[in-house]
């Protein structure tokens, strides 16, 4: 029967080249920013998403065209290759939030190696119970009283500017060009953790370090291990201070130099639960969650808000006239480009969603990117608009913000686990840039020093996570 | 203080110690470019036990990268990254992939064979087309058929293929006589016109491609399906009216629950089996004799070892690579608690090749004394041997003792086909070799498609 063999044959042959099961041969090609490469469509003309593309240098890149797809033709994406689902328009995201019940934070999820067992991975009762015990310190009136802190720790960082060795500051002609990444972003919100969980300075190094393996290693990454030991040496030493502060506490102090309240680590010794107190281990598994949930997130946030309204002189303007605006920035800085992509969730029962049948415990991810970038809520949303009528920017609430056409954007998530670190992240990121716009005269970035995207054309997109290095040339005089 | 004393000294025997990282400093960078090699702080010996003590249960997983698991190198051949699973991270937790990787002998089919715990989604749950039809394998008049037809044909189908090439003197055995064996045989069970045949092969193959990730071949796979409804619904209609003794006219005149059958049934009943096992197996025990001289001229010389043969590639080169199984409810195994609905990749070929089953599990020898020649399954252990595992024909059969009223299971009649064919091809061709110069290999022509042999070419002496 010829027609079998010639078939068999043609089948052998045109698959002979593609063992093409991976992305890092860089098979998808690289796209003009905003445009998704073409991966087949269905009969009716419906694209078809290959899920390699998730590994792929391409996506990497500019994720939001394929967000887009998935958005207009799959709002459930089922990933059979990576076992799971994808859930992207914004109203779904934050009704799957809402409900706690239904949808799970993972336990034993993929950074629970290294970050402990911490809230992010309860749910329900035990979770609010938690989280309330240490929320506490991060907002109101203890947040408040450490805005001085935060002052002083970011002109501190400036001062040393000049110290800095020449790989990251360099100066010629009444012309400074620095990275502000390696020179203060990546180290400021650390420093701020350090001192409002009350720290002595001279762990800061240690800490800076201990959170860099802490990040490297979640995941399940090859350097899974750097990361776990780091955490070891981390609670190795929390768990001495704890141990001297049960004993010892130690006090904060206000801008005037008065005693104005114990620090979080001498709270929590003193923090009971049904009249047991909280074990070292629940304090320094929590301790380890603020570390590494405050050190990433408040960095992207910093170097995007500058990268972007440096790109977008007329704003720039707007906001040198009127400090408040700053808010604004931070808040549209999050729905255009947010540090954090996602948070994955599974679900407790069997559900169907948009046509799609989920089993109970598939894991879901609920991409906040996509939510943010929903223009089924706002309009024209790659753009970049701090005077965005649709976006609210005002007082944070846990409940989201939806009325009167405006809706915030969803980089904190909404619900039960809207990021407790939201509000000092808020006031690291707006206190910092107020104090970096004093001291940086007319600043631009500095094209010629800035990460080439991979096609060596522009400069790096601000796709997933935030740009790594930052160069801005500022006049000296 | 002693007890501290003690887990020091421990602790020092452990693998990846901040001291000896330390000794011989190697700069890891961290995100941001960050340099992240431990620097000068020391734990306290406990902790650093403990560190190496996740280690050792595979929480930490340094030996590999999640992504050689779905890389071009892993398609070609997956033996060297299962074996650093199986060695090493016995249960190894895939965050790419979101699964767990099943390696070694006594796990696997202890992950296989439990069905309390663990369940097999079918094809059809990939497809998403649970509700299209209904899967009648477990039917006896359809079981039946097919063991009948199988039996009836399986001589004749291999005499007329053979016939077709023996006078050319050469030939690509993975695909003039494996790939269309199977094909041709299952197009005789169902007593296709023989116009048909090249057509329907195609239909089916597309179906048993597209029920994986890749979703051009998705979709020309759920254009296959309703091709092949079509095809079958008249055939269907006609072998109602007019029974003969083929599969497609048990299908019709099958009793089943929820009314009469239809044509939507039939394609999902042959969705679900498959034609891989019995490919696959030909074309790479023909690939392994063929390479392994010593080991053909022994089967030659005494042709009871075709059987065998079978067996042990099987074990060696199992075409299909692994199967997938879900987690019912949540429930601890290998050290792990696995999540409700966590997936489990039971890797057959990690499992056929572990060294605390087979003594150089790497070498192919026909008729080895430590793989159970009788019961191939699995999960049974006739001589208190293992069996090479082998998925992709249907459901595994509950009890070795086969009651009176049921055929012999699939794996038996298969096993049987395979060595029958293979006889006849080995006495058809006088002085059977590989060409000159050629350097066949097995290989997935796609991700967790079969591992098997695409080209075999052959010469020997024409009749």
């Amino acid at each position: 029967m010829e027609s079998i063999t010639s078939f068999l044959n043609t089948i052998a042959d045109t698959d002979t080249d593609s063992g093409s099961s991976n992305a890092d041969t860089g098979q998808f090609p690289l796209m003009p920013l905003g445009q998704a490469c073409d991966m087949g469509h269905a009969p009716d003309g419906t694209p078809l998403i290959d899920p390699r593309i998730f590994n792929s240098p391409e996506f990497f890149r500019n994720p939001y065209p394929y967000y887009r797809i998935m958005r207009d033709h799959y709002p459930v994406f089922f990933d059979k290759l990576h076992n799971c689902y994808y859930v992207t328009r914004y109203d779904d995201i934050t009704t799957c939030y809402f409900d706690d019940e239904g949808f799970n934070t993972i336990p034993k999820g993929s950074s629970s190696g290294v970050l402990g067992n911490t809230q992010l991975e309860l749910s329900g009762v035990e979770h609010r119970r938690r989280r309330n015990l240490y929320g506490q310190h991060l907002v109101g009136k203890s947040l408040d009283n450490r805005m001085h802190a935060i002052e002083s720790i970011a002109k501190e960082m400036i001062d040393d500017w000049d110290t800095l060795d020449e790989s990251i500051v360099q100066d010629s002609n009444g012309v400074r060009t620095i990275d502000i990444a390696r020179a203060f972003a990546n180290e400021f919100p650390i420093r701020v953790v350090c001192d409002v969980l009350g720290f002595p300075k001279e762990s800061r190094k240690n800490f800076y370090f201990w959170y860099n393996s802490m990040m490297s290693g979640l995941g399940g990454s090859e350097t899974h291990h750097i990361g776990l030991e780091a955490r070891q040496h981390l609670e190795d030493y929390v768990e001495t201070l704890v141990e001297e502060r049960r004993v010892r506490p130690t006090y904060l102090y206000d801008a005037a130099g008065n005693p104005s309240g114990k620090d979080i680590i001498s709270k929590l010794c003193e923090t009971q639960i049904d009249g047991d107190y909280l074990s070292t281990e629940e304090i320094t598994s929590n301790i380890a969650l603020v570390v590494g949930g405050g050190g990433e997130t408040t960095r992207g946030a910093i170097l995007n808000m500058w990268y972007l309204l440096l790109q977008h002189p007329n704003q720039f303007q707007a906001v040198s006239e009127d400090e408040t605006l700053w808010d604004a920035v931070f808040h549209e800085t999050l729905r255009n480009s947010s540090p954090i992509g996602g948070q994955p969730r599974h679900n407790s029962f069997d559900i169907e969603l948009h046509g799609v049948k989920i089993p109970a415990g598939s894991l879901i991810n609920m991409v906040d990117f996509s939510a943010n970038h929903d223009d089924r809520i706002f309009n024209d949303p790659e753009g970049f608009n701090i005077f965005r009528p649709d976006l609210y920017s005002g007082k944070l609430l846990r409940s989201g913000y939806r009325k009167e056409g405006k809706c915030s954007h969803m980089a904190f998530g909404v619900g039960p686990h809207l990021c407790p670190g939201a509000w000092i992240s808020h006031q690291e990121a707006v206190i910092g840039s107020k104090i970096l716009w004093r001291y940086l005269k007319n600043p631009r970035i500095n094209v010629a020093k800035m990460p080439k995207d991979i096609d060596g054309q522009s400069l790096a997109p601000i796709g997933l996570m935030s740009v790594k290095n930052l160069w801005i040339d500022y006049d000296l005089n | 203080m002693s007890t501290t004393e003690t887990t020091r000294t421990v602790s020092g025997t452990g693998t990846s110690q901040p001291a000896t990282a330390a000794a011989t400093p190697k700069i890891t960078y961290g995100r941001n470019g960050v340099p992240i090699t431990p620097g000068g702080v020391k734990g306290h010996g406990f902790r650093t036990y403990e560190v190496h003590q996740r280690e050792r249960l595979g929480e930490s997983t340094a030996k590999i990268k999640a992504g050689q698991l779905i890389s071009p190198e892993f398609v070609r051949n997956p033996y060297p990254f299962l074996e650093i699973l199986r060695e090493n991270y016995p249960a190894y937790r895939d965050w790419l992939e979101n699964s767990y990787w099943i390696t070694q002998y006594n796990d696997v089919t202890s992950i296989f064979t439990d069905d309390a715990n663990f369940e097999t989604r079918p094809k059809r749950w990939f497809y998403g087309i649970e509700s299209y039809g209904r899967d009648l394998r477990q039917e006896l008049p359809v079981l039946f058929a097919q063991a009948k037809g199988i039996d009836d044909n399986a001589a004749a189908v291999a005499e007329e293929i053979i016939a077709d090439f023996s006078g050319n003197g050469r030939a690509n055995l993975a695909i003039d006589f494996a790939g269309r064996y199977a094909l041709e045989l299952l197009a005789r069970v169902l007593d296709l016109p023989k116009a048909d045949i090249g057509l329907f092969s195609q239909r089916y193959w597309r179906m048993q491609r597209g029920f994986n990730w890749e979703p051009n071949a998705e979709q020309d796979g759920l254009a296959a399906i309703r091709e092949l409804t079509e095809y079958f619904r008249p055939l269907l209609a006609a072998r109602r009216a007019n029974p003969g003794s083929d599969l497609i006219s048990a299908v019709a005149m099958l009793d089943a629950d929820g009314g009469e059958t239809t044509a939507e049934d039939l394609v999902i009943t042959l969705l679900e089996q498959d034609h891989e096992t019995l490919h696959g197996a030909l074309s790479n025990m023909l690939f392994l004799l063929l390479t392994h001289p010593e080991q053909l001229d022994r089967v030659m010389a005494e042709r009871r070892l075709v059987k065998f043969a079978y067996l042990e590639t099987l074990r060696h080169s199992t075409p299909v690579l692994s199967a997938r199984r879900f987690a019912r409810h949540e429930v601890e195994r290998f050290g792990k608690l696995i999540p409700e609905g966590g997936m489990m990749i039971c890797s057959a070929a990690a499992a056929n090749r572990d060294p605390r089953q087979y003594k150089d599990p790497d070498v192919f020898v026909v008729g080895r004394k430590d793989l159970c020649q009788r019961e191939p399954r699995g999960q049974y252990r006739a001589d208190g041997l293992p069996a090479g595992i082998a998925f992709g024909l249907g459901a595994p059969t509950k009890h070795p003792a086969v009651p009176e009223d049921r055929p012999r299971s699939l794996y038996a009649i298969t096993r049987d086909t395979a060595t029958t064919a293979a006889s006849i091809l080995l006495d058809s061709l006088p002085n059977l070799r590989l060409q000159a110069g050629a350097k066949p290999e097995l290989r997935s022509l796609r991700l967790w498609e079969m591992h098997t042999c695409w080209n075999l070419p052959v010469e020997f002496d024409a009749r």
